[in-house]
């Protein structure tokens, strides 16, 4: 058994966001698809994120504290939100990927955690 | 209360620090981590294995695809990751600079939707 994130891209710059009515499938669709992943017990974690502008990066430069407004990484892309599962192996991350690109109508990124972390 | 992710984010050009220096870093972040578990504010945390380790799941023409490598053709990647529910930004932002301080890495603090 391993930890994966399954993370999805889903705000890119340039790109119009899906309209009211896809919007509503998409919830529907990752809903039916949460519940799917609760009755089969992989799921550690899920959760929607806010927009990347909602985001504030904090380092420390020369002993000071400096916090900015805005993502840290200036892509095009930024996650959209993501789930924790817990499943046998890479082959089987992936099947819940598939299902969550479709759900999402997003790129779905797949990386395995280190075996210590925990919930 | 809200919940937040804070990602620990670094060049992948950065070189690793060495294993001393590591090794106290990770007694720092895990002292940190004990912390917050204390508080009652841990939801999860993890390290992730290499960016190049991932893959890239999507959907083109009705087909799901996969392919090899991270999403992001940039040079910054996720280290790894905490999710934390507290107060309000204020808390989330005082145990980010926690964690800059103890990994001397960038944090990046962002909002989860209050829907789930």
């Amino acid at each position: 058994m391993a930890q994966y994130m399954l993370s999805v891209h889903a705000y890119v710059d340039g790109a119009p966001p899906p309209s009211d009515d896809e919007m509503a499938q998409i919830y529907a669709d990752v809903e039916a698809l949460n519940t799917q992943m609760a009755e089969a017990g992989v799921e550690l974690f899920g959760g929607g994120l806010l927009p990347p502008d909602q985001s504030t990066v904090v380092r420390e430069d020369n002993g000071q504290v400096v916090m900015t407004d805005g993502p840290f990484v200036e892509a095009r892309e930024h996650l959209g939100g993501f789930w924790v599962i817990k499943v046998d192996d890479h082959d089987a991350a992936l099947e819940w990927a598939s299902k969550a690109t479709r759900a999402c109508r997003a790129t779905i990124e797949v990386r395995q955690f280190e075996p210590d972390s925990e919930v | 209360m809200t919940r937040y992710l804070l990602t620990v984010c670094y060049p992948d050009d950065a070189v690793q620090p060495p294993p001393d220096e590591l090794a106290q870093i990770t007694r720092d972040v895990d002292a940190i981590h004990r912390e917050l578990q204390e508080s009652g504010a841990w939801i999860f945390g993890g390290g992730l294995h290499q960016a190049d380790t991932a893959t890239v799941v999507r959907v083109r023409g009705g087909d799901v695809l996969t392919t090899d490598g991270p999403f992001a053709e940039t040079h910054e990647q996720l280290g790894g990751l905490s999710i934390i529910e507290v107060t309000d930004l204020d808390a989330a932002l005082h145990w980010a600079e926690r964690l800059a301080d103890a990994t001397t890495c960038a944090i990046e603090v962002r909002p989860f939707h209050d829907d789930r």
